[in-house]
């Protein structure tokens, strides 16, 4: 009897330890898992399919990206150097046209959901700052590594960078508007910008 | 030819010897971390001004460390931790490859993106129009497997002789159990990694930059360094053209081509819409991606 009792044990604690562990996983995490789980609710949501519910479906997608995306850090990562340029007026309009720009993009991505299964992998926090490793495995049976960077504000966690695939989406921001800005201007910036947020 | 592919393989070796050889822990993680104690560790927190695949980029937590004290104040606004230790954020330079071929580049990324949607796409959209998206995966797997020998002897000169090892379980797995490596049968188990290295990314590993960035017509994005690299990897892959010009692999390559678009379709576009200038963020990508491969 004795083996079967430890098996049990065994099978118990391996069970708490599997439902315990996203749960020790950490406030950053969490918020990730909050964030990532709002929009696929909408996502997958049978009543916002449809041509029809386009507009509401997307302002609920929004409205959750919005939540946990900080516009304003990631518009100054991604200007880096040029950002000390620029007065208050410019800087509060390259958030909003860099934020809708972002949120374009993300939520095509987010559109195009098929089933994609999210793991989370692993966090690190360094004092303010924190890492949220996981992994999107696609139904094609790729794995896509995703790392969200946070930073605590007040007593929440904003996202300031995604990399997927090692790629940063800051990074590749910030070359391409160092190199509009240094081969024109950033004025030449703001406008390739307003064209691109203007497309369909 | 083999004697090229020798004397490639000796360079590594005389470059630097294996950092980790004997390392036989399960973890990557762990067996990366172990190879930043070793003899590179002094020359990475001199800070080396350029360092690809060194350690200062790779270990999160040392960064974090170690990096802060350093960082002046004035820039704290855009610390991060978890960017490379030698290209902090607030760099006046962004982080970039070299591209002193860029109107050339550019030209060829004109015409790469022409042949993407005016042929590429249409006969990979018709293909995949007949062939099951399945049918397709299980295609992608089957040429994934073949170049089987191009990632373990890789494995070894990077000195993960555990990734070897786990690479050659998953030939074997997948060639005899996954009916000759159409079915991966070692990722739906999940007891082998899976370890995609190629020579540039050795080279990258023992502190090869990636030289400058190089649009190749119909290839696309790669690097003076990778370019070297995929040359002596043809001498392992089972259907190069390089090597051997025949129809067979030029049919096989065409078919590995035309099969990974297929299930791909979109990305580029997705990737055009998000940039303001398309050939940047391709060649930004290219070169983070790589970064990141080799730091792995």
């Amino acid at each position: 009897m004795k083996p079967i009792g430890l098996y049990r044990k065994f099978l118990f604690f391996s069970l708490i330890f599997a439902i315990a562990t996203p749960v020790c996983a950490g406030v950053p995490t969490e918020k990730i898992k909050d964030t990532t789980e709002k929009i696929l609710s909408i996502v997958t949501d049978p009543d916002l399919k449809g041509p029809d519910r386009d507009k509401e479906r997307k302002a609920l997608i929004r409205e959750v990206v919005d939540e946990r995306f900080d516009w304003e850090e990631l518009s100054r990562r991604a200007l880096a150097r040029h950002w000390r340029k620029l007065n208050e007026e410019q800087k509060k309009e390259f958030i909003i046209l860099f934020g809708k720009l972002l949120e374009r993009t993300y939520l095509d991505r987010v559109e195009g959901y098929s089933g994609e299964q999210v793991t989370y992998v692993n966090e690190v926090i360094e004092g303010e700052y924190a890492l949220v490793e996981i992994k999107v495995l696609t139904t094609k049976g790729t794995e896509i590594p995703v790392n969200y960077k946070l930073r605590k504000k007040g007593e929440d966690w904003r996202v300031y960078d995604i990399a997927i695939e090692g790629v940063s989406l800051v990074n590749n921001y910030r070359v391409q508007f160092n190199d509009i800005i240094t081969k024109s201007s950033y004025e030449e910036l703001v406008k390739k910008l307003q064209e691109k947020v203007a497309e369909k | 030819m083999v004697q090229v592919l020798f004397a490639v393989i000796m360079f590594c070796v005389v470059l630097e010897p294996f950092p980790a050889l004997g390392e036989t822990e399960a973890d990557l993680r762990v067996e990366v971390v172990s190879t930043f104690n070793g003899p590179r560790r002094s020359a990475a927190t001199k800070g080396a001004p350029y360092s690809e695949g060194t350690i200062d980029e790779s270990s999160q937590f040392r960064v974090a460390q170690g990096g802060a004290a350093e960082r002046d104040t004035e820039e704290d606004v855009l610390r991060d931790p978890f960017a490379e230790r030698d290209k902090p954020a607030a760099e006046e330079t962004p982080d970039t490859i070299a591209d002193p071929l860029e109107p050339i580049n550019r030209a060829f990324f004109v015409f790469n993106d022409k042949l993407y949607f005016w042929v590429l796409k249409p006969v990979a959209k018709g293909y995949g129009a007949v062939v099951p998206e399945q049918a397709r995966v299980a295609v992608k797997n089957f040429f994934y497997n073949l170049a089987f020998p191009v990632r373990f002897v890789n494995c070894f000169l990077q000195g993960k002789v555990n990734g070897a090892f786990m690479e050659m379980g998953r030939f074997f797995t997948n060639t005899f159990i996954g009916a000759a490596g159409f079915i991966d049968v070692a990722t739906l188990t999940g007891n082998f990694g899976k370890y995609d290295e190629d020579l540039g990314q050795s080279f990258g590993s023992h502190g090869v930059g990636p030289g400058f960035y190089i649009n190749w017509p119909i290839l696309g994005p790669s690097s003076l360094r990778d370019t070297v690299g995929a040359v002596g990897d043809a001498f392992l892959d089972p259907i190069s053209i390089l090597i051997d010009p025949s129809g067979y692999t030029i049919a096989a390559n065409a078919l590995d081509l035309v099969n990974n678009t297929s299930l791909r379709l979109g990305d580029y576009e997705d990737l055009k819409r998000a940039a303001l200038d398309p050939y940047i963020s391709v060649r930004d990508a290219y070169y983070q991606n790589r970064k990141s491969k080799i730091r792995e």
